[in-house]
């Protein structure tokens, strides 16, 4: 304890008047003087007579001296230092908790918001550096089906190696000074310690975490419970993560088999989505929609159609043309596309994509007669890709037009059937090679 | 020379502050405490910190009612603060931006975060 502490302290306000108490008890016959012999707390005296140390944690750090009581009045004031110190050890030791705490709250707070687990990890992997002295961190995820824990360029089996090793038992652990531990395995890089952490749900694996030091460190208890407290938080973190994008696999796929439905009953309607598709993207892409649109879009496009289901097969399929009778069943697949997906809430909002890809700008369409901006963004695109694509395929009754014919036709239209900007975005496309 | 203010009616957490604030000594900063509402404002009416970290419950005179009498003083105006709040409590957002004070953190505190926030309010980067 250097001189400046002791200094410091005595002079605080409480103890500074506690040991001045003490010292007029003594009828002032006796003082605290520093190191250097300057009197800290007292009157200066005239050739004191005794001099006392003061030692703090077998240091000495100050003197009492006087003429009398000098010894009795050491041993008090060593005595309340030693108290004062302890204190100030365990203020410590509690805001060391605090901080842990806070850090926890914080911790739990960003990873309660993250769906993506390619950042939970690289989270975690943040602030494991943050809180724990690391050279290096690794999220290892376990494969079931193979019993191989793998990280982006590490690969083990269960049981083998460190990680392995607590993969396998289940158990966090501290392996200081690796090259002693037989299990270790050289890696890429050279490590002096390490801990590592399983990461479980109820109890089933789902990988490994672990901190690497390459300078010899030896890591405490206390590290494994940070360690190991982040690992639980990451565990659950990654799991969301990973079940929500299944979810999302999953739904998906049931998007495009539901699409797929249409295909198998109508050739034309099959490959027409996946072209009214391509030429929306890219026209979104031209026109820069938000990727929450863009996303929209995609939906929208693979099911634009879906109401054709519910359209007889001799009208849909007629290969003459159609009665206005049949012409009006037909225009009811909007409708009938609407309804199909409304079940989906999740769906929702690709809605204008189905229901209202045949408005037009003008407001003459079907079925809402809704005119300009009304229209939904991602009806008005696939508005102009449906009609292109429309035109440009072959029918029963009649061969494809041309490309640029095709396009004439859109751009007369352009204002009236179609969104200009529409149109316009649908020719940069093709100039931009967006669609070859 | 800069002076700041820890009121809290709880002894332990004003040793905690003092201990997270301590290395400011060093830095020409005078650290005072207070106890209890009445005290604080005797203290930050002769003192006048710089900073106060401001317990809201405290018995008899709680956080707000210390912070609306200090604010209502003219030349008191820029002491600038920080009212603290236990976490899981509803902390009354309205009621403080009422009385007027600046910023409000919770406990238990991140030493880290009160250390780099007196240093950015005082000016000691």
């Amino acid at each position: 304890m250097s001189n400046i502490n002791f200094e410091r302290l005595v002079s605080k306000k409480q103890m500074y008047g506690y040991i001045k108490s003490v010292l007029k008890l003594n009828d002032n016959v006796a003082a605290v003087y520093s190191i250097n012999g300057q009197v800290l707390i007292g009157e200066e005296l005239l050739s004191p007579s005794e001099c006392i140390e003061i030692i703090i944690n077998n240091k000495v750090v100050g003197y009492i001296k006087g003429y009398k009581n000098c010894k009795e009045i050491a041993e008090i004031i060593n005595y309340t230092f030693e108290k004062e110190l302890t204190n100030k050890a365990l203020a410590q030791e509690t805001l060391e908790k605090y901080r842990e705490t806070a850090i926890l709250y914080d911790i739990t707070e960003k990873l309660s918001t993250r769906l993506d687990s390619k950042e939970v990890v690289s989270l975690i992997i943040k602030e494991i550096k943050r809180l724990i002295k690391a050279d290096h961190v690794t999220v290892m995820f376990y494969d079931e089906e193979v019993g191989i824990l793998k990280s982006d360029n590490l690969s083990f089996n269960l049981g083998e190696g460190l990680a392995g090793s607590v993969a396998q038992s289940g158990k966090a652990e501290i392996i200081n000074d690796v090259i002693k531990d037989t299990r270790y395995i050289i890696g890429d890089y050279y490590i002096y310690s390490m801990i590592c952490a399983p990461l479980m749900i109820k109890d089933k694996l789902i990988g490994v975490l672990s901190a690497s030091v390459e300078k010899p460190y030896n890591y405490t208890a206390n590290d494994l419970k940070i360690l190991s407290t982040l690992a639980f938080q990451a565990s659950i973190a990654v799991e969301n993560a990973r079940l929500f994008e299944g979810l999302e696999e999953a739904f998906l796929a049931m998007v495009c088999s539901l699409s797929e439905t249409i295909e198998k009953r109508d050739i034309y309607t099959g490959g027409h989505t996946k072209r009214v598709m391509t030429y929306s993207m890219a026209i979104g892409e031209v026109l820069e929609i938000s990727e929450n649109d863009m996303e929209r879009l995609r939906l929208g496009a693979i099911l634009h159609d879906i109401g054709k289901i519910g359209v007889r097969d001799d009208v849909l399929l007629k290969e003459s043309k159609l009665t206005d009778d049949e012409y009006e069943k037909i225009k009811m697949h909007t409708v009938f596309g609407h309804e199909i997906i409304s079940h989906i809430k999740y769906l929702s909002n690709i809605v204008p994509a189905v229901r209202n890809h045949h408005e037009r700008y003008d407001g003459r369409g079907y079925p809402d007669k809704i005119e300009k901006e009304n229209i939904d963004i991602i009806a008005r695109i696939i508005a102009v890709a449906d009609t292109y694509d429309a035109m440009t395929s072959d029918r029963p009754y009649r061969k494809g037009l041309s490309h640029d014919i095709a396009m004439e036709e859109l751009k007369r239209n352009a204002g009236m059937q179609f969104d200009e900007k529409v149109v316009k975005a649908f020719e940069d496309a093709f100039i931009l090679r967006k669609i070859l | 020379m800069l002076k700041l203010l820890i009121v809290d009616d709880e002894p332990f957490i004003r040793m905690l502050l003092q201990q997270t604030l301590e290395e400011l000594e060093d830095e020409d900063v005078e650290i005072l405490e207070a106890s209890n509402g009445e005290e604080a404002v005797e203290v930050i009416l002769e003192e006048r910190p710089n900073l106060v970290f401001l317990d809201v419950m405290m018995p008899k005179m709680n956080g707000f009612e210390v912070c609306k009498k200090i604010k209502k003083e003219n030349n008191l105006q820029d002491i600038y603060i920080i009212l603290l709040t236990a976490k899981g409590q509803e902390f009354d957002k309205l009621r403080g931006l009422e009385c007027g004070a600046d910023i409000y953190m919770t406990k238990p505190f991140n030493p880290d975060e009160i250390l780099e926030k007196a240093r950015e309010i005082l000016e000691l980067n």
